[in-house]
């Protein structure tokens, strides 16, 4: 069984501006089945509607037609906050709330559907932070004053502290300096070698991955093509 | 005490000179009001007159379901309001925002003359539909405060509100700093109003009863009424819509409307 899958999903917002004139679908029918542990690289032009081929997947968009689903199971049978614990989706701008970097590390614990959970210790965030090459990132610093690049950096390690089994990560490394960048990449990389994770990286960018044989796909048009893809029917 | 002194129509109508003035000033500056004021003028005359002569209608019949139905129909009349003052329109409130306004201050109105006043009956015309004209007409601007603010933060901080919601919260706890500040922004006016009450100005119940030959010490008291009536009328009022709407402001699967 799939980890991830799209069953003949159509999704159509008003103006698609990738694709002037009628068609003005992100997708069209299409079928997508991700196993468990894939890296799957998904480029497009912009505009094509690879962020929100994501955001279905953590039900931020929800299909006009079709079934997107997790382990098999419809994502919208799924109560949202357990749904996108599981399924986590880090935004291209990389957003932090008012606060210390501590306070945005331990967002993720003030929720109810963490309840239960012990929020891990100054030690342990120091430690994931320098797994990304942000261990120069003090705790109390104030999380806004940071760079784009190491707030990119606070963002996947706060989405990794939820435990997610699948990472959506929208075009991370858009406005990184090499460096972080390729802390980011290789932080998915292990998520997805070590932690056993499926990963979905959306770039328009190249990207040359040192550890992982990633699966491409292209959105274009409504149409998805490339991997392991059957369009507009499951292989 | 002397009784209030009348004003006949044709004083009356010298009252229209500081329309005029006001109509002059913006001729003069080309200040392009001049159109407004008119309107206003005429729809003051016209509404305060209507007013007049269904309140006399009203206190004549002494019917408690003429007076429910008065107060309903100014209910309505200031969520129409209030929904106009908000510019949002990808999110459909007007119906759980008459129904709230017309609940909570029916409520407020009939402990206020019930319990505090002790109006015989409770209903009593010439008490219920002042007092519940004095809740409805600040809290209304409270509402449309509290909701526009709900609104726009929530576009404003969009990201912020997706992101929470990607580490697993909720959409209560994902927009609760916006809520919060929305249900503040509606409450300040008031709490500022009684900051300044009797230094600034004498409030506008408190001029009517002097002006009608009342007691100033039996005025005051009906002020501090009116004033703490209104400051909890605007929490309950802009809490619940507030908390109400927010809940529209997203779709199944905690997904937000607006962005």
């Amino acid at each position: 069984m799939a980890h991830l899958a799209l069953v003949s999903v159509s999704f159509a917002h008003a103006g698609n501006p990738a694709c002037p004139g009628p068609g003005r679908a992100i997708l069209d029918g299409a079928s997508l089945q991700v196993p468990r542990g894939a890296f799957v690289l998904l480029t497009g032009p912009s505009g094509a509607g690879k962020s929100t081929l994501l955001r279905l997947f953590c039900r931020l968009e929800e299909p006009q037609t079709g079934q997107v689903l997790l382990d098999g199971q419809p994502v919208s049978a799924l109560p949202p906050a357990q749904l996108r614990r599981r399924v986590s989706y880090l935004q291209q701008t990389p957003t932090v709330i008012p606060g210390s970097v501590r306070e945005n590390l331990l967002l993720p614990f003030t929720f109810k559907a963490a309840s239960g959970q012990t929020p891990p210790d100054d030690d342990a965030l120091k430690e994931l932070l320098a797994s990304l090459a942000a261990s120069d990132i003090p705790l109390d610093q104030e999380a806004a004053t940071l760079s784009v690049g190491q707030r990119q950096r606070l963002c996947l390690v706060r989405a990794l502290l939820t435990r997610p089994e699948v990472l959506l990560l929208d075009e991370p490394t858009s406005a990184l300096d090499p460096e972080s960048a390729r802390a980011v990449l290789c932080a998915a990389e292990s998520f997805c070698l070590e932690g056993g994770g499926t990963v979905i990286l959306v770039s328009h960018a190249e990207f040359t991955p040192e550890r992982v044989t990633p699966v491409p796909y292209t959105l274009c048009c409504g149409q998805l093509s490339g991997g392991q893809l059957s369009a507009g029917r499951l292989p | 005490m002397n009784g209030v002194i009348n004003i006949d129509l044709w004083r009356l109508a010298l009252a229209l000179v500081f329309s005029l003035l006001a109509g002059g000033c913006s001729l003069a500056l080309k200040l392009g009001l001049g159109r407004d004021i008119a309107i206003g003028t005429v729809r003051t005359i016209a509404q305060l007159f209507l007013m007049g002569w269904v309140l006399g209608i009203v206190f004549a019949v002494e019917s408690p379901w003429l007076v429910l139905a008065l107060f309903l129909a100014m209910a309505g009349a200031a969520a129409h309001t209030a929904r106009g003052r908000v510019s949002e329109k990808a999110v459909h409130f007007a119906w759980p925002m008459y129904a709230s306004m017309a609940t909570v201050y029916l409520l407020v109105t009939i402990t206020v003359t019930g319990a505090i006043v002790h109006a015989e009956p409770w209903w009593k015309p010439q008490y219920f539909l002042p007092i519940g004209g004095m809740v409805l007409g600040n809290s209304m601007n409270s509402v449309a405060v509290a909701l526009d603010r709900l609104f726009s933060d929530l576009r404003a901080r969009a990201a912020s509100v997706e992101m929470q919601l990607c580490l697993g919260a909720d959409a209560a706890e994902a927009s609760a700093d916006i809520t919060r500040t929305a249900i503040r922004a509606g409450m300040i006016p008031s709490i500022n109003s009684m900051m300044a009450v009797g230094l600034v100005s004498i409030p506008g119940m408190m001029t009517g009863q002097i002006l009608g030959g009342s007691d100033p010490s039996q005025a005051i008291r009906y002020q501090i009424v009116v004033m703490l009536m209104i400051v909890g009328a605007t929490a309950l009022g802009s809490t619940l819509l507030t908390l109400i709407i927010r809940r529209r402001c997203f779709a199944p699967g905690d997904r937000p409307l607006l962005r």
